[in-house]
């Protein structure tokens, strides 16, 4: 190589370098604080997306240590596919910028510049390899390699190769799998505690992908432990597996269209359009063209600017079906349920996934999750929880289209505390947000702010209504609760007392209490309380209705129950019947005043938390404080939806029915938990 | 308030009555009550007779319905019986004591010493005895008098001492004890023209240092902020027995005129002694509204609290005179108040020099010095 040569050379590695450095800002390297965490972000990231797609439930442990001089090892490891020998280098070595742009779909990479920029950062900030350690099923043994980047040439140099027998891998890995993929990398950065942390990102992602365990652990210099972190799964049950869609013409830019129109490998602009489009048909294409005024022969790279802006009109002026919805993975009510009880002590938990729908051409959907009460901090802002594509967001909440979703709504009248019913609320409660999109547009390229779209903000405004008014129930059953423990106690410890005290210091007699406690309460009071039997995994509900009223009260009790398949009622003395899906009936005797009836039942098929709350109507003469009329009329449309039309049915056990989504979790009972969840969710909304 | 006094028996009877209200209506199969009068500046109106505030006819019923009113009909009794105890004994408690021991209630248990003292006032109200009648003190110590005043204080031998509140006592004063009533204190002689209440401790010391009760022939007490009971029932027994006028000196603010309130036309939470608290004649001498600017004095801007108090002044039937609309008028114009110690913007001896001779001309027709 000559001098000229060599500078060249050296001046294109620079460039590399310099490119690196000049957008650290968005490449998430800005700060050695920073650093740390989109370097676990991107490694995490990699490890979730390959066992969605291996469809194994993932298992990532995360460990950090301190070294001298400001520097962090990290070691990530999973239970993932991990990668064969012969792509390692390309996987670490190769900046994958716009490589897959024509597939659209839903995947956490869209964000980043991948696992790449972590293997760059570490060697330009310490110049230490990366360790890449991997083990594929198919092979006994594992690999071990140490990966260098050689920028000029845009790859990876490996060194010290090495094969490592199946026992080694299992002690070095610490985990029993016959797969997975260990990264150790050793940085220029800084662990730091708080709201912009590894563990809250680790702990946002574990909300969002309940079906992982994540484990991390952060050491000091002295072998301290200076901050931990598990989150166990709460589901076996993986995400749906995401399908590719062509782009859809109404999502189309000129740019996109332009490179589109210059890489296809159709012939004429006709087939260009049909092939390289969702819902193009034939049809549609001839229209596109006719309304461009474009002839279906021309080659497509041939097209002048005046044409492809021409045909980027005839796009929104021709009629074309909306693109398929399938494409994205919603994580779907329940389970984000089960994600924040992972991470977050409380009482009440409501969620909301919205049917997918579309935005120019875009498809999209919007998830809520909100949880309410228990050990959360009733002073100050609720914890706002932002995710696209199950990917946390961390910075800019103020900027972003999420926040400013929650901040339009006036959450006074669902029970928290808002100074103008604008802004985030404040009071014991967390609010999460998730948009599903194949297409996320964010305020920059830093992407970690939403930017503005009115379809999705209307999308996420009826999403938050929706949960609002489900804690406005809750909130509701919780003072009546509140109200009738005040009575209860007024009735039997403070005024037995005002009699004996004022007969004893009077020297009279005491008086009889019963009619002065039928006329202080004049109601007939429901209590109602689910707990979980964790022995024989039962939720157990006990019903009690008081009648503190001067007459006999006779009364149907419906109570709503989760029911689905796999889901029963069991240890039900008193029968009843089926009111419809979801509702069990018992008619009750006449309760006599000053007398107490008890229902009780447990619910069988169900995971710890499930169910903490029972919703009690009647249905009969005089109200009953604790529990709601039954609305007859929309029993009535339930019904007809149904089909039973108030055919009595006694109760039978149904045995559970295997769903569909069995085939991908790996082990136990979990089809349960999915399946009918159609249903369910309709019940969840109708009261 | 010696016709007042009641005996043992009498306070006893009435406190019985109390809990024989409740048991009569339970031996009725009725939730057991207790009737009060609403003690709320919605429920003050000006006795013609008296010449002071007094409740209304507005009654209140505290009854076993809710769980609120239940323990405080519960508290009641209890309370009634630890007076009992006290009355048997011959001990007397403060109202923090009882709050105290209240701890040992159950569920009679006090939840604040607010509460305490609320309902102590309660039970003086339905029972029309007074909280000494039931050996309750109150918490708070009595006022500061200085001038040539003497009066006759038993002592705790039981014996009468003669004090002349300018040559007996030291810079602090005669401390003016919780009972004032003529069983334990006597008003003997004196030799002043006046009676000036002051709010702070710093200007009732300034007033003391510059020798204005001398100069001005008169008496000083110190309020402490809103007066105990025993500093308002002195200040009443001075201006009746002795004939003396009393001027009130305050800061400017909402508050202060409060305390112009409460001496002159009776506090709301006592409206049910007025007539043995209340001085009708006393004269509010300053800070005005109108001084803030006429002396030109530093101020502070109106807290949004400050200008909740004003306007709620504006509805408390005892602000009713032209004099007090224009002054609260003027006060929310103004958007300031004022201090009593921003009068040493002028210099230390200009409030005894210039401000109060002026203002005891203007408002007494007194000429000073």
């Amino acid at each position: 190589m000559d001098k000229a040569q060599r500078i060249a050379s050296k001046q294109k590695q620079i460039s590399i370098s310099e490119f690196f450095e000049k957008n650290k800002h968005f490449l998430g390297f800005d700060t050695h604080q920073r650093a740390i965490i989109t370097a676990v972000k991107e490694a995490v990231d990699n490890s979730l997306d390959a066992c969605e797609e291996g469809r194994i439930l993932p298992e990532i442990h995360v460990e950090i240590k301190r070294l001298e001089g400001d520097r962090l090892e990290l070691v990530t490891q999973d239970n993932g596919p991990g990668i064969p020998r012969d792509s390692i280098a390309n996987v670490f070595g190769k900046f994958l910028l716009g490589s897959r742009f024509h597939a659209i779909r839903q995947t956490r990479g869209q964000q980043g510049i991948g696992i790449t920029g972590v293997v760059m950062y570490a060697q330009l900030t310490t110049g230490s390899t990366t360790t890449v350690l991997s083990k594929i099923e198919t092979e006994s043994t594992a690999v071990r390699v140490d990966l260098a980047l050689d920028t000029k040439n845009n790859r990876a140099l490996r060194s010290n190769e090495d094969r490592i027998p199946l026992e080694e891998w299992f002690e070095e890995s610490g985990i029993e799998s016959l797969h997975g993929l260990r990264i150790k990398t050793v940085m220029a950065a800084k662990y730091q505690r708080g709201k912009q942390s590894v563990h809250q990102y680790l702990r946002m992602t574990s909300i969002v992908n309940p079906h992982a365990t994540i484990k991390l652990k952060v050491i000091g210099k002295d072998g301290e432990i200076i901050d931990e972190g598990e989150w166990i799964r709460t589901t076996k049950i993986l995400p749906r597996p995401v399908v590719e869609i062509r782009p859809h013409p109404h999502g189309m830019q000129f740019g996109t269209l332009q490179r589109m129109l210059k890489n296809t490998k159709e012939r004429n602009v006709k087939s260009f359009l049909r092939k390289e489009f969702e819902k193009v048909s034939p049809l549609v294409s001839k229209k596109i063209l006719e309304h461009a005024e474009i002839d279906e022969k021309r080659r497509p790279s041939g097209l002048s600017v005046e044409g492809i802006q021409n045909l980027l009109s005839a796009f929104m002026a021709v009629k074309i079906q909306a693109p398929p919805t399938d494409c994205l993975s919603p994580i779907e009510d329940l389970l984000i349920k089960k994600g924040l009880e992972k991470a977050i002590d409380s009482r009440y938990a409501a969620t909301v996934t919205r049917a997918p729908t579309v935005s120019q051409g875009n498809p999209f959907q919007v998830e809520v999750g909100l949880v309410f009460g228990g050990d959360l901090p009733s002073d100050g802002s609720v914890e706002v929880l932002r995710f696209a594509n199950r990917v946390p967001l961390m910075y800019q909440q103020g900027g972003c289209l999420l926040t400013k979703g929650i901040e339009s709504i006036d959450w006074r009248r669902y029970g928290l505390e808002q100074t103008g019913g604008k802004g985030v609320p404040k009071g014991p409660a967390a609010i999460l947000v998730h948009l599903a999109s194949t297409n996320v547009q964010f305020t920059s390229e830093a992407k970690e702010a939403v930017s503005e779209n009115e379809e999705v903000l209307d999308e996420l405004r009826r999403a938050l209504f929706e949960v609002g008014r489900g804690l406005q129930g809750h909130r509701k059953r919780i003072g009546q609760r509140e109200k009738s423990r005040e009575k209860f106690d007024l009735i039997n410890k403070i005024l037995p007392e005002i009699a004996s005290k004022s007969s004893s210091m009077l020297g009279r007699p005491e008086p009889d209490l019963s009619p002065i406690i039928t006329k202080i309460m004049n109601a007939v009071f429901c209590e109602e309380e689910v707990i979980w039997d964790a022995k024989e995994k039962l939720a157990r509900c006990s019903i009690k209705i008081y009648n503190y009223t001067a007459r006999a009260r006779a009364y149907t009790i419906i109570v709503k129950w989760p029911e689905r398949d796999g889901v029963a009622l069991v240890e039900n003395e008193r029968g009843g019947r089926k009111e419809t899906l979801g509702l069990w009936a018992w008619r009750l005797d006449a309760i006599n005043p000053g007398g107490m009836t008890e229902i009780s039942f447990a619910v069988s098929g169900l995971s710890h938390g499930d169910w903490k709350e029972a919703e009690v109507f009647f249905r009969g003469n005089g109200e009953i404080i604790g529990s709601e009329r039954i609305d007859e009329s929309l029993l009535e449309e339930i019904r007809k939806q149904e089909g039973l039309k108030g055919v009595v049915e006694e109760f039978v056990e149904e045995s559970p029915i295997q769903s569909p989504m069995t085939e991908v979790a790996s082990e136990g009972d979990s089809s349960v938990e999915a399946n009918g969840e159609e249903e369910w969710k309709s019940g969840n909304t109708l009261f | 308030m010696q016709d007042r006094s009641r005996s043992k028996e009498e306070t006893v009877d009435a406190l019985h009555a109390v809990a024989a209200e409740m048991h009569d209506r339970m031996m009725r199969g009725e939730p057991p009550r207790m009737t009060l009068p609403v003690r709320s500046k919605k429920n003050i109106a000006f006795d013609e007779k008296l010449n002071v505030y007094k409740y209304g006819s507005k009654k209140t019923i505290r009854d076993a319905t809710s769980l609120g009113s239940a323990h405080q009909l519960l508290r009641a009794l209890h309370v009634t019986e630890f007076m009992e105890d006290m009355i048997e004994s011959k001990k007397s408690s403060t109202l923090r004591e009882m709050y105290y021991i209240s701890e040992g209630w159950g569920y009679g248990k006090f939840g604040s010493q607010n509460e305490s003292n609320n309902l102590a006032e309660d039970l003086e109200i339905v029972t029309g005895c007074l909280r000494e009648d039931f050996k309750l003190r109150p918490e708070e110590d009595g006022a500061r008098i200085i001038g040539n005043l003497t009066f006759q204080e038993r002592n705790r031998r039981g014996e009468w001492m003669r004090i002349n509140c300018r040559d007996d006592v030291g810079d602090s004063g005669y401390g003016v004890p919780y009972n004032v009533e003529s069983e334990k204190l006597q008003l003997v002689e004196h030799d002043i023209d006046f009676m000036m209440a002051i709010e702070t401790g710093g200007m009732f010391d300034r007033l003391v240092e510059n020798g204005f009760d001398e100069l001005a022939r008169c008496g000083l007490i110190h309020l402490k902020g809103q007066p105990a009971r025993s500093t308002r029932r002195v200040m009443k027994r001075i201006n009746e027995e002795w004939g003396i006028p009393i001027v009130v000196f305050t800061d400017a603010d909402p508050w202060s005129f409060r305390i112009f309130a409460s001496i002159a036309y009776g506090a709301i939470k006592t409206a049910h002694i007025s007539e043995y608290l209340a001085t009708p004649s006393a004269v509010y001498l300053g800070i005005e509204s109108g001084d803030i600017e006429a002396y030109d004095l530093p101020s502070d801007e109106l807290t949004p609290r400050d200008i909740e108090a004003l306007k709620a002044e504006k509805s408390d039937p005892r602000f009713q005179s032209q004099e007090w609309i224009d002054q609260i008028d003027l006060m929310l114009d103004l958007g300031k108040k004022a201090e009593q110690q921003s009068l040493a913007k002028y210099g230390l001896d200009f409030v005894t020099d210039t401000y109060l001779p002026e203002k005891l001309q203007q408002k007494l027709g007194l000429v000073i010095g």
